[in-house]
């Protein structure tokens, strides 16, 4: 008799022990099983909504060459059909990337995109669509998060091979995966005047060539005969379809320039601001001469230069001047190009893209990945204005993935 | 001890049960979870690289041309480094035994691994032309007939930098293919005749009833030397734009001003030839707001009472192309600019007033003012009024006159072989789990 107790009483615990070990094992797989769902949906989600993005503009829809606060969020460019993205409206979002600018004598701040000295695209807070309205928009408030990056495919690298005597400038064309051989260029080069009248004046002068197997070209300019000579090269390379821009600038006054801020999307007012009102680099200072111009990129690939109202003035900074205003005449993208001189010998170029395809700018927008759990990604080969893009869509539930059972 | 032994069975058969599960239960990899959609990016990237229709100019070219480098080159350079592709392009031959026969391929790997995605592609030659029939308005019965006021005894205000005549041929060559007769009406003595009910050509097709008229003078209108009572008299014009109102209900036309304020004066060189405009413009007398107001008291039946208020108002900001104009202007291949200024936009009170409804709109309304709108009235009579700033795009009229038409386009049956290839990209991903 108690051999069958302690028989049963051993069987019991023994099966006790084993009915819980076996559901903890069962239970770690449909555990594993429910997050594969979760993290299904959540990819099937990200394809859904980067197609919804690209391919819907929006509401009202021309939103992005307008000041209207979008009610409906899409980035199609509403003149085509398929995966083509407006310029302006991409031009309207909030940078992830890049530290806000603070500007005082308008009391706003900006958002900032900025791939290097003098190539800035700074868009009023107040105008700019941010991550919020985009998400609430979207219908994934509180339930999603996202990130969107918007990058061009050709990445265009210039640098200087020989400063002067002559300028020898090194292009590198290349895509994601391979450098683009043989491909067209066609360039644009602009030499600053500082010396003599009222106004910086420039010279332009334009040309093509070809990269060679690895994707470099190497172009010499004559006309630079020392290192002094500020100037700025825009290229434009396109092979079979492919198009992708770099630009490259020389300055003689770093610390003193012109900052264009974009003040009216849809009448076209960009503000010219002193860097001393912005960035205090101490003294000594000056006022800023500048004269404005805007090229457009035409369907043969040469720059074709519009008139300005008002291209010529002078900035200064402190409270007792103000910005100085030009207006851009057109819709089409293109880029907003500002000599500038400080003195004789100084003075330098600035470029800001009208239209973010027009210089190639690529933006980040939305919230940022960092420690998310899970994030689904997707891609898309796009056009912005011609111009080749890849966007790319990272998505994260904000339910998190905590599996009862 | 047969109970231990027991359980020792139940959990051996547990056990297995596990592990069958287990074995059947295989969740997939990472990559499953999340894949790269390859078909929606070989889609984008064969749109990307047809952008500038580089793409059909390649597959129509022979396999040893320097493009198929090209197109490889930019292929490669498009596609992120990880991924492997196969781009096949293939002639359609309807006429054979086998549709679609493979002329090239271009690869950058032998195998493109187990997981693929591809998309299709079709492009066309760019020797091939395309044609189509447009539907002609009032085909079908009723109409058809386009009256393009183009009078040489009259001139035109608001339509800076252009004059009447040129504005009338570009109208022509816009509209004429959509109606079965269009008549330029050469002076006010034809325009007399067809407010009389008379055809002015010789086509048997032209009917005055039902018909569209024009009026390319911009604020002004043509008065023929018949329809005013007293020189000098804005009551005398304003009533002859009572007429011009009645008359449209009368023949059921459809009367289009193309800028401006409407019937805001009225021209005829011969009658006034030393009035002008107060603005240099000579054969011209103001009518001046009271134009519209009887002109909308005809087209409405109301009794005539002369009304000078001005009515439109001058729109803040832009206007925009409403979603239907800009979805006709990509079917009709007719681009004007998508927003404009509108400082003479007509106030939609004016459809209560005098019993109109808006069939069209062509610009979107702001503030209860309409900038480019069709008013029909019951039973008969349709007014298309734009009430932008100087100078006209006439692309908005005719787009606000096809809008409100809508004549099909029946496009060419496109078969011809050797004129049409289908490119295919097969996408796969190296790497990864």
């Amino acid at each position: 008799m108690p051999e069958a107790t302690i028989d049963h009483m051993v069987a019991l615990t023994v099966f006790l022990a084993a009915l819980l070990l076996f559901i903890t094992l069962f239970n770690q797989t449909i555990q594993t099983a429910v997050l594969y769902q979760q993290h299904r949906y959540v990819a099937s989600k990200c394809t859904d909504m980067l197609d919804n993005i690209m391919l819907n503009p929006g509401y009202p829809t021309y939103w992005g060459t307008s000041n209207a606060t979008p009610s409906s969020f899409g980035l199609q460019d509403p003149e085509f059909t398929q995966y083509k993205l407006s310029p302006f409206s991409l031009m309207r979002l909030r940078s992830l990337n890049g530290d806000p600018v603070y500007y005082p004598k308008t009391g706003m701040t900006y958002s900032n995109i900025t791939m290097g000295f003098g190539d800035s695209l700074l868009v009023p807070y107040s105008q700019a669509i941010n991550y919020s309205a985009a998400s609430k928009l979207l219908g994934t408030n509180n339930s999603f998060g996202f990130q969107l990056t918007i990058t061009p495919i050709v990445t265009v690298t210039i640098s200087e091979y020989q400063s002067s005597s002559p300028l020898i400038v090194t292009i590198s064309v290349a895509g994601k995966g391979f450098p683009l051989s043989n491909s067209n260029i066609s360039y644009c080069f602009l030499t600053v005047d500082l010396s003599g009248g009222s106004f910086p004046s420039y010279a332009t002068s334009y040309g093509t060539a070809y990269t060679d197997e690895q994707g470099f070209a190497f172009l010499s300019f004559p006309q630079v005969q020392d290192d002094e000579t500020c100037y700025a090269l825009i290229v434009y390379s396109h092979l079979s379809g492919l198009i992708g821009i770099g630009y490259h600038q020389r300055v003689s006054s770093d610390k003193q320039y012109i900052i264009p801020f974009i003040d009216n999307f849809e009448s076209g007012r960009v503000l010219l601001a002193h860097s001393y009102d912005i960035h205090d680099f101490g003294p000594p200072n000056a006022d800023l001469k500048y004269n404005a111009t805007f090229v457009l990129l035409t369907q043969d690939f040469t720059l074709r230069e519009m008139p300005m109202e008002n291209s010529t003035g002078m900035v200064n900074y402190g409270e007792m001047y103000s910005y100085e205003v030009v207006t851009i005449p057109t819709t089409n993208p293109g880029i907003l190009v500002i000599t500038y001189r400080k003195s004789a010998v100084e003075g330098g170029i600035i470029l800001m893209p009208w239209g973010i395809s027009s210089m190639a700018f690529s933006i980040v927008f939305g919230d940022s990945t960092a420690g998310r759990e899970w994030i689904a990604t997707d891609i898309r080969q796009v056009i912005v204005n011609d111009v080749a893009y890849q966007a790319k869509l990272a998505l994260w539930s904000l339910q998190g993935y905590k599996v009862t059972g | 001890m047969m109970r231990t032994v027991e359980i020792l069975l139940v959990i051996i058969i547990i056990t297995g049960a596990f592990v069958i599960a287990s074995f059947f239960a295989v969740l997939p990899s990472p990559r499953q979870v999340s894949p790269t959609n390859l078909e929606r990016l070989a889609l984008t990237t064969l749109q990307e690289l047809d952008v500038s229709h580089h793409l059909s100019g390649t597959v129509f070219k022979a396999s040893n041309d320097s493009s198929w480098t090209d197109l490889q080159v930019a292929l490669s350079a498009s596609l992120p480094p990880n991924m492997v592709y196969n781009l096949t392009v293939y002639e359609i031959s309807p006429g054979s035994a086998q549709l679609y026969q493979t002329i090239h391929s271009i690869s950058n790997a032998e195998s493109l691994g187990v997981s693929t995605g591809s998309s299709s592609y079709f492009v066309a030659s760019s020797n091939v032309t395309f044609s189509f029939t447009p539907e002609k308005v009032g085909e079908h019965g009723g109409g058809g007939t386009l009256y393009i006021l183009n009078c040489s005894d009259t001139n035109g205000w608001w339509i800076t930098g252009y004059t009447t005549p040129k504005l009338a041929e570009d109208l022509y060559g816009l509209l004429s293919p959509y109606f079965q007769t269009t008549v330029m009406v050469q002076n006010t003595t034809q325009f007399e005749q067809i407010l009389n009910g008379t055809t002015i050509s010789s086509s048997p097709s032209e009917n005055v009833s039902n018909a569209v008229v024009v009026n390319t003078c911009g604020e002004a209108v043509p008065v023929p030397s018949g329809y005013y009572a007293t020189i000098g008299s804005q009551n005398s014009y304003a009533k002859y734009c009572y007429v011009l109102g009645e008359r449209v209900r009368e023949y059921n036309w459809t009367f289009a001003s193309i800028v401006g304020y409407p019937l805001y004066y009225v021209t005829n060189t011969g009658l006034f030839p030393s009035s002008q405009n107060t603005w240099g413009v000579y054969g011209m007398q103001l009518v001046g707001a009271a134009g519209l107001n009887s002109f909308l008291q005809g087209l409405d039946n109301q009794t005539y009472v002369y009304n000078n208020n001005w009515i439109t108002a001058e729109l803040a900001g832009s206007v925009y192309l409403s979603s239907e104009a800009i979805y006709y202007c990509n079917y009709y291949g007719i681009y004007p600019s998508y927003y404009q200024t509108a400082s003479r936009a007509l106030p939609s009170s004016i459809t209560s007033t005098y019993n109109l409804n808006v069939s069209n709109y062509i610009f979107n309304p702001s503030g209860g003012y309409l900038a480019g709108a069709v008013y029909t009235h019951t039973p008969s009579g349709a007014f298309l009024a734009f009430g932008l700033t100087r100078t006209p795009d006439i692309r908005l009229t005719a787009i606000g006159l096809l809008d409100y038409y809508r004549p099909r386009l029946y496009r060419s049956e496109y078969t011809s072989t050797g004129t049409s290839k289908l490119v295919i990209l097969q996408l796969g991903q190296m790497g990864g789990a």
